[in-house]
């Protein structure tokens, strides 16, 4: 909008202005653009001060007839900085104009693929644009999003090749443990699948679906935030929405541009571990010891075979990642294409974890006639890899030994190489689950105008993958003295088909009905339909050793689960704009669901919202250059999953035996009165610039109440049923967006462009359901009571985490919550005691967030980095429980250490009273059996729900692209050249692996545990980029 | 306007016209997986397979309380006597009672007294389980939806509707019905009379809990008895599959495989050793395992194995034995049981035939396992065992019904009402601090319950005794 106001503003002064005739000159020459050198057709060349002005054409040329020498030329075009040029002697002026930085703040994105202008909008809305995108090198898409838009939070599940990220707009809107709070994602206007399809064992890291697109043919993403910004698009962006605009062809030469990157992937960060003690229990050494570091000392036993193996360095590999990507684009003023490929292949840290995407996307659009265009697109992808057990990996690193190299994990034979414990890398290895997902993503767009005020416009698209997936335990080989991963070895075939299709007709309607009335009215029907297929065929017990195939089998079982889903809607969408300052947009959309009962499957929802700009109508100081103020209210409804009503049985898949089929009720049921789900949100905002955009400040308030939540309420099994499916809450959230930009420095060729987000949240759970006191979302195992849960409780925040803590005698009555300032009981024995009343123990949702962009230029160089930061949220250390358990902890050290526990005794007074933290006779002569952190320390949560902020250098880039004058010398129009760093923790107080992994995968909620899930990586890339 | 109106109709019309459409379009949401409706027929099939599961999750959850197993790992929690997370065991308690409570109901609406009076013996059977774990346990509040949480009833109250389970259900097996069990039926392919024995049988389990109560009267278990099994032929039980391996023989095979598990306790391998009786017990070889050296050597409950390797050193659980065979039954109710649920109801009031139940008992166990006839004969023979009536004591009938109830979860009823009296049985090392040199009284409220119905659970500790065992 700087661009179209300075050219409105120069236009109006022009009007005004007095047109002094001097003689005329005739000027000429060419427009270039800065990023490549090309001519830029189109560009608006006014003399200053006047209206007079002529357009470029198709290959950047002009003449103006300039009254003379005094004249200033100024060219503006869309997406470019404006440039004054004095013309002087000059006959021949050859401008270069470069890309306006902040252009995508000006336009954004909206529903359908609408580009809007972002004054008119009544509500938040941020987008980050292709370099920004490619820049972290991220082959998943929400990854790039990560610290980067303010109300959006992106989490890495974690480490492993294409592993999920998950991405939260304005915190969790459902109850519901299993729901998917994530929003909706639109490709080119039509939305895409983006779920993920966790393993049904032991969880392997998948993937979710948008990681399918290749991030390098995406132009521009735009989030859409509030409940207004998505009205359009109906109760599947209840979430909000990301938009994604691809790369389209432009008019002009055809362009061809390769990008090729290499990364290396290391841990980024490991817990403190001892390595003093070796295989054995209860200080005795034992070379084939279940337990792997409760054994000798080192120092003491003196021997080279027994020594620390240093295996949690050992065990992981350097990852490593390939991706190279070629585009051709071009086009005509009647037609334009786009087409690519990629392929990126992918190594984990995990040793055979890999991961591999190769895609291939056709776009074209035509202009038939001035009414008429019509354009496509068709995008390929095969994905997937070897998806290692990641969980059971780190478990069995839990159980190796520390005086046994996990890495001489194989016979010559093949067979697992052991003391006893299973080897993780063997198991890695050989307990293979690998997936490969064939998808189609394509969509046809139409736009037919009869009349200048109507445009007819016509969108189907489709999204249909499949996804192979074959998991394979292999059996015994049957040589002798073998360690097998399984008794009978196992393999499971799985299927999964799916098909997204969607419609969607609107009728646009615009009227200028004065020079001050402006409206724009869109009509429209909108169709959703999806069909899923997953069949699972499994066999145990292999006939033939190695021989992998269903058919070998002696015992075959077989599953399946179908759904359909279908939607139509109706909406209507009208936008006002008074005078251009003042701009009111009104919707209102009707949904019919097919998986509500039909008494209650239609349902509608409004929204309206106002933009004002008041730096229109008021005198402000010159340095405000541009004051909004925006307010919105909205409501969306939400249906449920397909087929859930009522009761029903099932036949549990052990059958058919002995030719008889068994049923058992569906211990699920669903409330057959269920209703939609409703969420009302509203927003306050302003938009401000200042110092002539030298800085900006865009500041929402924002709250939105979700009632009639649709949960699967876990209950009493001795109801005949574990969860019941029903209307059963209300969750407010509610908090502060606070986006801060500007350029501080633009002198010469060096720039320095900052911009920087916050996020505030707060959650309430408002309401349950009368008779249901708690809702459970998650729970993870920990030893000896240590396990803990989290549990919504009506008045408190979504995410507590709730389990054992020590005894605090001086809490008062009835806390619900632990404050661990006060003192601990200490019992007659001398330890701490411990309590297994269920306490909140810390909260998993980070309440603020934010990140801070850095980016400098001078001439070829680029600088750029991204901070990024969570705080105020805990998180259960699943890790720190289990090497308590093995000792294998830091902390485990001065186990040969007598001391006194601080504390209180049973009447009050200070303990005092030695006891020893080993195993076994302590020198006092007290046997102390499995010793304090077996006994004591890991049976209490609260020793493992710890802080889980960090800040990280998410990103840092530096870039060289190659000057003009360089590339006269070569075959390419661009070059670039940068090496960048990813995920850098700089900050936490967390010992463990990188806390922002977490077990549950993205599509989960239980985020406040880490269990033993594939740790987060750091990553170095190095890329280049070449453009003809 | 012209081309407004047209187009107002034009929309009005597609409108409409998809309205009308979007009815049947959206007709979709019939479950295409699960159907609303399933046959008692097949509600009986599943019922009886997972009753006999239901059996094996108890007897796997108590074998190291009994000492029949001991985990090869030291201080390993249920060998120890920790509380212990059974959401998964309550779950398919409450899972089997659901579907028989749906049998019940479905079989009164078609007359079929057959299926609703097998339904009822089930439900007793399983909620006996329940209420012998857990004490007081959810009932009379379950299976009809009208609460979420629903209360649980005193355990003796449940006794007395258990018992009343069994005599209707019996009385309804011996009536008229209009749809007869077959197949379907995977403990015994339709045989009523069967049914009937089983109902009787049962009777007599759990009319012998009542002991110590004022309730108990010997004579009712008598009479449940004469008409209980006959012989070894009538035991309830679920042969295995080629599809489905017995759950032991997987255990065994697992630890074959190094998947540790099924490690005999050494209370047991001394118990039929010879070490702690005087004779040695021909059925041990048919049991378990030995070493590699050909000995039976047990692992010390709570203590593990020591310094011995993971496999070779210890007796196990091995493929192949009567307990452990791919297509072994999992025995729910033997004769076997019945003959010492005889000989300890009658000890007091009819020596003679309590130990001719004794030895009738001991004999059935040795059929089963397939005792040849002269190692059969020497045991009974041996003085030790065959004592006389008159020297017949309780100890000697709980430790011959300890060993014929290898891994079955009724001698944990057994071990609390004999406060766990067994020869030379000594609290497992590391033992759970808790319990202050005490053995566990009951399984812990499941995790699942406390979170899901906590305002309901009772309050108990591992040592609060349930009602029969007080």
């Amino acid at each position: 909008m700087k661009n179209s106001y300075k050219t409105m503003l120069l236009f109006l002064i022009g009007l005004m202005a007095y047109i002094p005739l001097y003689a005329q000159q005739n000027v000429s020459g060419k427009v270039t653009a800065q990023e490549d050198g090309s001519g830029l057709p189109g560009v608006s060349i006014i003399i200053k001060g006047t209206s007079t002005g002529t357009v470029s054409d198709i290959d950047g040329n002009y003449s103006i007839s300039v009254p003379g020498p005094n004249a200033v030329l100024v060219y503006s075009f869309i997406g470019y900085s404006t440039k004054e040029v004095s013309v002087g002697s000059s006959t021949q002026l050859n401008v270069v104009l470069s890309v306006e930085e902040s252009e995508l703040d000006e336009f954004i994105v909206t529903a359908f693929g609408i580009s809007q202008e972002k004054k008119a909008l009544g509500y938040a809305a941020q987008s980050i644009d292709a370099n920004e995108i490619t820049k972290t090198r991220q082959p998943n898409v929400v990854n790039a999003l990560q610290g980067q838009v303010a109300g959006v939070q992106v989490t890495n599940s974690g480490g492993a090749p294409g592993q999920s990220a998950r991405i939260i707009i304005r915190g969790i809107n459902s109850l519901d443990p299993s729901a998917d709070n994530q929003p909706l994602f639109v490709v080119d206007g039509v939305p895409v699948d983006n779920s993920t399809v966790e393993a049904s064992g032991t969880p392997r890291g998948m993937s979710n679906r948008i990681a399918d697109i290749n991030p390098n043919d995406i132009e521009s993403m735009s989030v859409l935030k509030g409940a207004a910004a998505t009205a359009l698009y109906g109760v599947r962006a209840a979430n909000g929405a990301v938009i994604i605009t691809t790369k389209k062809g432009k008019a002009g030469q055809v362009r061809v541009n390769f990008n090729s990157s290499v990364g290396l992937d290391n841990l980024v960060k490991m817990p403190e571990l001892q390595d003093k003690y070796g295989q054995g229990f209860s200080g005795v050494r034992d070379d084939s010891s279940f337990w792997p570091s409760w054994g000798a000392s080192f120092a003491e036993e003196n021997d080279p075979n027994y020594v620390y193996q240093d295996n949690w360095n050992r065990a992981f590999d350097t990852g490593l990642q390939v991706d190279n990507s070629l585009s051709v684009s071009g086009g005509n003023e009647s037609a334009t294409f786009y087409a690519s490929l990629g392929r990126l292949d992918q190594k984990g840290i995990i040793p055979f974890s890999t991961w591999d995407r190769t895609s291939a996307k056709f776009s074209g659009t035509v202009k038939v006639s001035e009414k008429f265009n019509f354009s496509g697109s068709m995008n390929y992808t095969n994905s997937g890899g070897n998806r290692v057990p990641h969980d059971r990996f780190l478990e069995r690193m839990m159980y190796w030994s520390e005086s046994t190299d996990v890495r001489d994990y194989i016979n010559p034979d093949g067979t697992m190489k052991t003391y006893g414990n299973t080897n993780p890398i063997y198991d890695a290895r050989f307990a293979t689950y690998k997936d490969d997902v064939n998808r189609v993503i394509g969509n046809m767009n139409f736009n037919y105008s009869p009349t200048d005020w109507m445009t007819l416009s016509y969108r189907v698209g489709i999204d249909n993958y499949t996804d192979s997936r074959e998991e394979i335990t292999p059996g015994p080989t049957g040589i002798d003295g073998e360690v097998a991963l399984s008794s009978t070895g196992f393999i499971e075939e799985t299927r999964i088909v799916s098909r997204d299709l969607t419609s969607n007709f609107y009728v646009t309607l615009k009227k200028q009905w004065n020079s001050d009335w402006n409206t724009t009215l869109r009509l429209g029907n909108d169709v959703f339909e999806r069909k899923y297929d997953r069949v699972s065929l499994s066999g145990s017990n292999f006939v033939i050793p190695g021989f992998y195939n269903v058919n070998n089998t002696t015992q075959v079982f077989a599953s399946q689960g179908k759904s359909i889903r279908r939607l139509v809607g109706f909406y209507g969408d009208l936008m006002v704009d008074y005078k251009n300052f003042l701009f009111l947009n009104v919707t209102g959309r009707n949904d019919i669901s097919s998986t509500l009962p039909k008494s209650n499957n239609s349902f509608f929802y409004p929204s309206v919202n106002l933009g004002y700009v008041f730096s229109e109508n008021f005198d402000l100081p010159s340095w405000i250059t541009f004051g909004k103020l925006r307010a919105s209210w909205a409501q969306v409804g939400k249906d449920t999953n397909p087929h859930i009503l009522g009761a029903t049985f099932v036949s549990p898949s052990v059958f058919p035996l002995n030719g008889q089929v068994g049923f058992s009720r569906n211990s699920t049921f669903g409330d057959p009165e269920l209703k939609p789900e409703l969420t009302t949100s509203i927003e306050f905002g302003t938009q401000l610039a200042f110092f002539n955009n030298k800085a900006n400040l865009d500041v929402t308030y924002y709250k939105s109440n979700a009632v009639d939540q649709i949960i699967p309420v876990p209950i009493s099994d001795a109801t005949g049923f574990s969860s019941y499916i029903t209307n059963a809450g209300e969750i407010e959230n509610r908090g502060w967006e606070i986006v801060l930009g500007g350029t501080p420095i633009e002198s010469g060729d060096f720039r320095w462009d900052v911009t920087a987000n916050l996020t505030t949240n707060k959650n309430e759970i408002k309401a349950i359901r009368e008779g249901i006191d708690q809702i459970v979302v998650g729970s993870q195992f920990g030893y000896v009571g240590s396990t803990v849960t989290m549990i919504l409780k009506e008045g408190e925040a979504y995410g507590n985490i709730y389990g054992s803590s020590y005894v605090r005698p001086d809490a008062p009555e009835g806390a619900t919550e632990l404050d661990r300032d006060l003192p601990m009981l200490i019992g007659a024995n001398g330890f701490p005691v411990r309590t297994g009343d269920q306490l909140i123990l810390g909260n998993a949702v980070p309440k603020f967030f934010g990140g801070l962009r850095n980016e400098f230029s001078y001439k070829g160089f680029e600088f750029s980095f991204l901070v990024d930061f969570r705080a105020g949220l805990q998180q259960y250390n699943q890790f720190g429980n289990f090497l308590a358990a093995f000792g294998k902890q830091k902390d485990s050290e001065r186990r040969n250490d007598t001391v006194v526990f601080p504390g209180v005794l049973a009447d009050g007074s200070e303990n005092t009273k030695e006891v020893w933290l080993g195993q076994g006779v302590g020198p006092d002569g007290v046997d102390y059996g499995a010793g304090y952190w077996r006994n004591a320390y890991r049976a209490i949560s609260e020793n493992f729900v710890n802080d889980a902020s960090y800040i990280k250098l998410r990103n840092v880039t530096l870039a060289y692209n190659l000057q003009p004058n360089v590339l006269e010398r070569t075959p390419f129009r661009t070059a670039r050249l940068s090496v960048a760093a990813n995920n850098i923790i700089l900050y936490t107080p967390w010992d463990g692996f990188d806390p922002e992994s977490f077990s549950a995968g993205a599509g989960g909620n239980a985020v406040g545990f880490t269990g033993l899930g594939f740790p987060g990586v750091q990553s170095v890339f190095f890329t280049l980029n070449l453009g003809l | 306007m012209k081309y407004r109106n047209k187009l107002t109709a034009i929309l009005g019309a597609s409108v409409m016209l998809m309205t009308s459409a979007c009815d049947s379009f959206l007709d979709v949401n019939e479950n295409p997986n699960n159907p609303e409706d399933a046959p008692i027929t097949g509600l009986l099939t599943n019922s009886t397979y997972e009753t006999s599961l239901n059996v094996y999750r108890g007897g796997s959850a108590i074998s190291n309380y009994v000492q029949y197993l001991a985990s090869p790992n030291p201080s390993s929690s249920s060998d120890i006597m920790d509380p212990t997370d059974f959401s998964s065991t309550w779950f398919s308690l409450y899972n089997v009672m659901t579907d028989l409570d749906v049998i019940i109901k479905k079989s009164e609406e078609q007359d079929a007294s057959h299926y609703k009076g097998a339904a009822q013996i089930l439900m007793a059977l399983n909620l006996g389980m329940t209420v012998d774990f857990f004490g007081d346990v959810p009932f009379s509040e379950s299976f009809n939806f009208e609460t979420v949480t629903p209360a649980y009833d005193s355990d003796e109250v449940l006794y007395s509707q258990i018992l009343t389970m069994l005599d209707e259900g019996i009385a309804n097996l011996q009536g008229s019905t209009a749809i007869s069990m077959g197949a379907d039926d995977f403990i015994y392919g339709g045989d009523v009379a069967s049914w009937i024995k089983f109902g009787n049988s049962l009777k007599a389990r759990f009319l012998l809990h009542t002991k110590g109560s004022s309730a108990y009267n010997a004579s009712e278990i008598l009479s449940a008895i004469d008409a209980g099994f006959t012989s070894n032929d009538d035991d309830a039980q679920v042969v295995f599959f080629e599809q489905r391996f017995n759950p032991w023989a997987q255990v065994a095979i697992n630890n074959e495989n190094l998947l540790l598990g099924g490690w005999i306790s050494e209370q047991f391998v001394q118990a039929l050793d010879g070490t702690t009786y005087p004779t040695v017990d021909p059925r041990l070889p048919l049991m378990i395992g030995t070493t590699d050296d050909g000995e039976f050597i047990g692992t010390v409950n709570g203590a593990g194995r020591g310094d011995a390797p993971e496999q070779g050193a210890r007796s196990t659980l091995v493929p192949g034995q009567y307990y452990t065979s791919t297509l072994s039954p999992l025995l729910i109710a033997t004769f076997a049981e019945l003959k010492f649920i005889e000989a300890e109801a009658a000890l007091d009031a009819d020596k003679d035939r309590a130990y001719a139940a004794y030895l009738a008992g001991i004999e059935a166990h040795m059929d089963m396992l397939g005792v040849s006839d002269e190692d059969k004969a020497a045991y009974l023979a041996d003085a030790s065992v065959s004592v006389g009536a008159d020297a017949l004591t309780l100890d000697l009938i709980m430790k011959e019904k300890w060993v014929a109830m290898f891994l079955h979860p009724e001698t944990w009823n057994d071990a609390r009402r004999f406060d766990y009296a067994y020869k030379d049985m000594d609290l497992p090392a590391n033992l759970n601090p808790d319990l202050n040199n005490q053995y566990i009284r009951r399984l812990a409220y499941p995790a699942s319950e406390v979170s899901r119905n906590g305002n309901n659970v009772p309050s108990v500790t591992l040592l609060d005794r349930i009602w029969w065992d007080q």
